[in-house]
């Protein structure tokens, strides 16, 4: 049996999709126990109910933030499954399903991946990509597994779970001037780094916070550290192999 | 029943210093390497290590092909194939099985390419890194810059 942990519904279209997924999961026999969160029951202790009765699969129907908050309740208790709704492409391209349909088909399949996390210590897990993101470059110090240090500029450094660093900058030359009035020359440099390790410490310069799906979860500096196949999750046949 | 599958992370995409990063220590890994930016210490890859034109190592390279556009300072070993394209710039030994070098290329250092009969001898790696020393002296400036 599942127990299914509902975003809070904002508009009525989703109140629709909501009664949709539950006609399809009745048909296709994995109809379990439903409960949606709301200000009076975060999705965290909705999630902390749910193993409390012992259930061994807790699914997450509802998008990018709302996922990762259940996820992060889930870690190494159950397993997660997704029904994304109003997700991004990062969430459906995990499960391999972009349909409520489908990912209510994976859900009966049940076919499980293990997929490593990430951790910012001392315990702020992260299932979705995590985002720390400026609009003038900043300065950062990432010591990478103890072995190695590199000093970075960047506007976007993007954490995995699977602790890969991403690393993007941008930012433009000056022009040359003539006769202090026409610009020329001046272009765009873009840089692209990507690191990846098992233990890594951020610092920034200045300290900025870190973002999933637009919240934030903890500020710099951090020390994240790699947890491998920490987390279950169901997803569709042959999405991964 | 559930079946389980297995997410490899050690199968990740390699590691790429952007021209906006400066690295010390030792880099190393399984999958390909791309430098752009600049690097004081070893690169070590068991696939294929590319330093890009506006790369600037400072120490040995280890990797199965090696392509240089950038500059090296330390010895290169590549075990297949050691290309070091027009732009390229070397100032340490190489050791290559397949060495391409073209034309426009800097390349300052012993050279050893060992045959199928003739495996590469393990002092040679001790000559190489105790080669660049004195060149060492003449880059400090250079190297401040990092």
């Amino acid at each position: 049996m599942y127990y299914y942990i509902l975003e809070s519904p904002d508009s009525r279209g989703v109140r629709q999709t909501y009664q949709r997924l539950r006609d399809i999961l009745t048909n296709l026999g994995i109809a379990g126990e439903m409960v949606a969160s709301s200000p009076a029951r975060t999705p965290e202790e909705l999630a902390a109910m749910g193993l409390e009765k012992s259930y061994s699969t807790i699914v997450a129907v509802g998008g990018d933030h709302f996922i990762n908050q259940i996820a992060r309740s889930v870690v190494g208790r159950a397993v997660l499954g997704i029904v994304p709704i109003n997700a991004s492409r990062q969430v459906t391209d995990l499960i391999g399903a972009t349909s409520i349909r489908d990912a209510a088909e994976s859900l009966r399949q049940r076919r499980l991946t293990q997929t490593s996390i990430a951790v910012a210590e001392p315990d702020v897990v992260i299932f979705l990509d995590a985002v720390i993101e400026v609009p003038k470059l900043a300065k950062a110090s990432l010591v990478v597994d103890g072995k190695m240090r590199a000093f970075a500029y960047f506007n976007r450094l993007i954490i995995t779970r699977g602790l890969e660093i991403k690393l993007e900058s941008s930012h433009s030359v000056e022009q040359k001037k003539i006769f202090g009035l026409f610009g020329t020359g001046g272009k765009v440099i873009k840089s692209e780094s990507f690191f990846h390790g098992r233990s890594v410490r951020v610092v920034t310069d200045p300290e900025l916070p870190l973002m999933v799906a637009g919240e934030p979860i903890a500020k710099t500096p951090l020390q994240f550290k790699l947890i491998p196949d920490a987390l279950k999750v169901i997803t569709r046949r042959g999405t991964l192999t | 029943m559930a079946r389980m599958v297995n997410d490899d992370s050690s199968n990740g995409p390699g590691t790429t210093v952007g021209v906006n990063v400066a690295l010390s220590g030792t880099l190393k890994d399984q999958n390909d390497i791309a430098v752009f930016g600049m690097v004081e210490g070893e690169v070590i890859s068991e696939k294929s290590i590319s330093i890009g034109q506006s790369a600037q190592v400072k120490g040995p390279v280890h990797g199965k092909v090696v392509t240089v556009s950038g500059t090296v300072r330390g010895s290169i070993k590549a075990d297949e194939k050691l290309e070091v394209l027009e732009t390229g710039k070397v100032f340490g030994s190489i050791i290559a099985k397949d060495l391409i070098v073209h034309s426009g290329a800097i390349l300052v250092g012993k050279c050893d390419m060992p045959t199928e009969e003739e495996a590469p001898v393990e002092d040679k790696e001790a000559d190489v890194e105790g080669e660049p020393e004195e060149v060492e002296d003449l880059l400090k400036p250079e190297v401040e810059e990092l």
